[in-house]
């Protein structure tokens, strides 16, 4: 098989992809896209960016032979790929920091971006008040509800967090009120997107920055393995962790690849968030991929308990690699992720975000007495502090002061 | 025979109103309305669940009439109940992507064949557009290109090359019914536009007023102006009574038509 080589220059995976944007946005785009060419070759930039990647995030985040959740399993060997324990507590600071750079090379003066969860409010706030840049958040009233300490934290590091009331208030309509802003301010204004979805460039893009932890792993786990992993795992909400992880094991055939989506109550109710498991290709946020939608396309709300990956789109390369069947993408409820959520506390010592939750049901459930010998690299890319009141109601304890 | 081929001169009127807004028999009496006061175009917008191009008013009207179960077929099939053959009224239909995709191109576009002139698919740029262009122009439909105060020549040299219909120039940096209007702006683009093109270029985006047309038609070369917002707004100032917005409604057409 030829090497992979995606997206081409019209930001295809596939058929997946591509710019769908009004021409207000498009000479954007364009000039986006070229001005990120340019400092994939900068040395100055790339030197920049990894500079601030080991001092400011401190990576690299390190790879955790989790032997006490291995043996509970009694299967496969598991390292936890630690990006929870990047600056900020996610994998997204590590986009953020380079679309800021990027931002500050074209001369933008204003970022926006969105959030779900938080985590990539939260990484972009920081990065803003780093390089001194106006900040404004978009988030939806559900999420801004059940993840309170993300929004206190993005007000502390000076950003502006505007409540989006529209839709199901949630990931989708933060994004959608995002792009309007962005219509409105084409001039000044430079959009953090936080995952690997939206219009080219973006989803290219954000993997490529994403990309560190994949390179880290490969690294790390080569170096004391002296092989390659048998399993890779990580959970899809746009998906931007896991093409992280993924990407740089893409032409190496023999490492098995697994996404795990947010099933919410389960993958054949209405309240899921499992994109390519109940969804259908169609285009959403400026880009073609599988998303839930009627059958008149009008897109439907997602449901998760993690409103990371309360989303009902997803990056357009996981779709290409569903499709091409170089990986393969399961959903885990709600319920499985929140007793995982406290599985890997409890045995490894480790609070886990809810979006990783979900890669470790899938890990528990799929592989337990199952594949011994083998060898599995799942990617914990958030830590659980922002959900500890979510997962406190929805396991009964009182949290409250 | 398209109807768009035969636009006046100058003094385009364009109203654009969502489909099945606020549901489908009283959106049926609002285009009869319009019709009735003859403008040279109508723009019946499909409504879409994310309009990510549409600022809150469009926003509203779509969700109210998906609220209203509207399909996409009951869009179309009202579209076809308004047409007559001697009214020299052009419909074009303002869309998303998403829509026809799941309806199916070629379905989509055998069902709007002699019945629309013209479409306006917000979020399918240049770039994009090949294949469903050479549907849409076997079937003598117009896809009408957007430009924007972005577009710089060369690209909108590419994008005029086979334009047809008229050219959507989109007045503001921003989402249809924003704020503010720059008419030195839009006739300096304009102007250019003119240069670039013999398809007639209309103003849209942000015109909400008699003073605001008149402004367009005499401080700058448009062809023509859009008005979308500005009409569906008055349901929402007439607190929702049906009566009241078409005589509203009336009203309104009235001073902008000049």
């Amino acid at each position: 098989m030829k090497k992979y080589n995606e997206p081409n220059n019209l930001g295809r995976f596939g058929d997946y992809g591509g710019m769908y944007v009004s021409e207000t946005l498009m000479p954007l785009l364009i000039d986006l896209d070229q001005s990120y060419q340019k400092i994939q070759k900068d040395k100055k930039f790339q030197k920049e960016l990894s500079d601030l990647f080991k001092n400011y995030v401190g990576r690299p985040s390190s790879l955790h032979h989790a032997k006490n959740l291995s043996a509970y399993i009694n299967g496969p060997k598991v390292y936890f790929k630690r990006d929870e324990l990047n600056h900020t507590g996610a994998h997204k600071i590590n986009n953020c920091l380079g679309q800021i750079l990027l931002a500050k090379k074209m001369g933008k003066t204003r970022i926006i971006a969105e959030t779900g969860a938080g985590q990539h409010g939260v990484a972009t706030a920081t990065v803003c008040a780093l390089f001194g840049l106006p900040c404004h958040i978009y988030m939806g009233s559900k999420d801004i509800e059940r993840q309170k300490p993300n929004v206190f934290r993005m007000k502390l590091l000076g950003a502006n967090i505007i409540p989006v009331e529209s839709g199901s208030k949630s990931l989708k309509d933060a994004m959608n009120e995002a792009l309007r802003d962005w219509i409105k301010n084409v001039r000044d204004t430079f959009y953090i997107i936080g995952s690997t979805a939206g219009p080219h460039p973006y989803p290219k893009m954000v993997r490529d920055f994403q990309s560190v932890i994949g390179k880290e792993a490969r690294e790390q786990f080569l170096k004391v393995e002296k092989k390659l992993p048998d399993f890779l795992i990580a959970c899809v909400g746009g998906g931007s962790n896991a093409m992280g992880l993924f990407y740089p094991f893409l032409n190496d055939k023999k490492v098995n690849i697994i996404g795990v989506e947010a099933a919410g109550k389960g993958p054949k109710t209405n309240q899921t968030a499992a994109t390519m498991t109940s969804g259908t290709p169609g285009i959403l946020h400026g880009s073609f991929s599988y998303v839930l939608q009627d059958n008149d396309g009008q897109i439907k709300e997602a449901h998760s308990i993690s409103a990371g990956l309360d989303y009902p789109g997803v990056g357009p390369e996981h779709s290409y690699l569903k499709d091409i069947k170089r990986a393969k993408y399961y959903g885990v409820t709600d319920k499985e992720a929140l007793s995982a959520f406290q599985l890997c506390s409890k045995l490894e010592g480790i609070i886990p975000a809810l979006e990783p939750s979900h890669a470790l049901a899938y890990l528990v459930k799929t592989f337990k007495n199952k594949q011994k010998g083998k060898t599995i690299i799942l990617n914990l890319c958030g830590r659980g502090d922002k959900d500890l009141f979510t997962a406190a109601k929805a396991i009964g304890f009182d949290a409250d002061e | 025979m398209n109807k768009l081929n035969n636009l006046p001169k100058k003094k385009i009127l364009s109203l654009f109103m969502t489909c099945g807004f606020p549901n489908l028999s009283q959106s049926k009496k609002i285009f009869q309305e319009m019709l009735s006061h003859q403008p040279n175009i109508i723009e019946f917008g499909l409504p879409f669940s994310d309009p990510m191009a549409d600022g809150p008013i469009i926003q509203e009207s779509s969700k109210i009439a998906l609220k209203s179960k509207l399909s996409t077929k009951h869009s179309l099939n009202l579209i076809r109940s308004l047409k007559k053959e001697r009214s020299n009224t052009a419909f074009v239909i303002m869309c998303y992507l998403n829509t026809i995709q799941k309806f199916g191109v070629k379905k989509f576009t055998n069902e709007i064949k002699n019945i629309v002139d013209g479409i306006i698919i917000v979020d399918l740029p240049f770039e994009e557009e090949t294949s469903i262009k050479k549907l849409l122009d076997k079937s003598n439909i117009h896809l009408i290109k957007l430009i924007s105060p972005m577009t710089n020549k060369k690209r909108s040299q590419r994008l005029l090359k086979d334009a047809k219909g008229f050219v959507y120039y989109i007045s503001a940096t921003g989402i249809t019914g924003s704020n503010k209007l720059d008419y030195s702006e839009i006739n300096k683009n304009v102007s250019s536009l003119k240069k670039q093109t013999k398809t007639p270029i209309l103003v849209g985006f942000g015109i909400k007023s008699r003073k605001d047309v008149l402004a367009i038609n005499s401080k700058t070369q448009a062809d023509g102006i859009i008005i979308g917002s500005a009409l569906i707004k008055k349901y929402f100032e007439e607190n929702m009574n049906f009566k009241k917005y078409l005589v509203s409604l009336n009203k309104f057409i009235k001073q902008v038509k000049i």
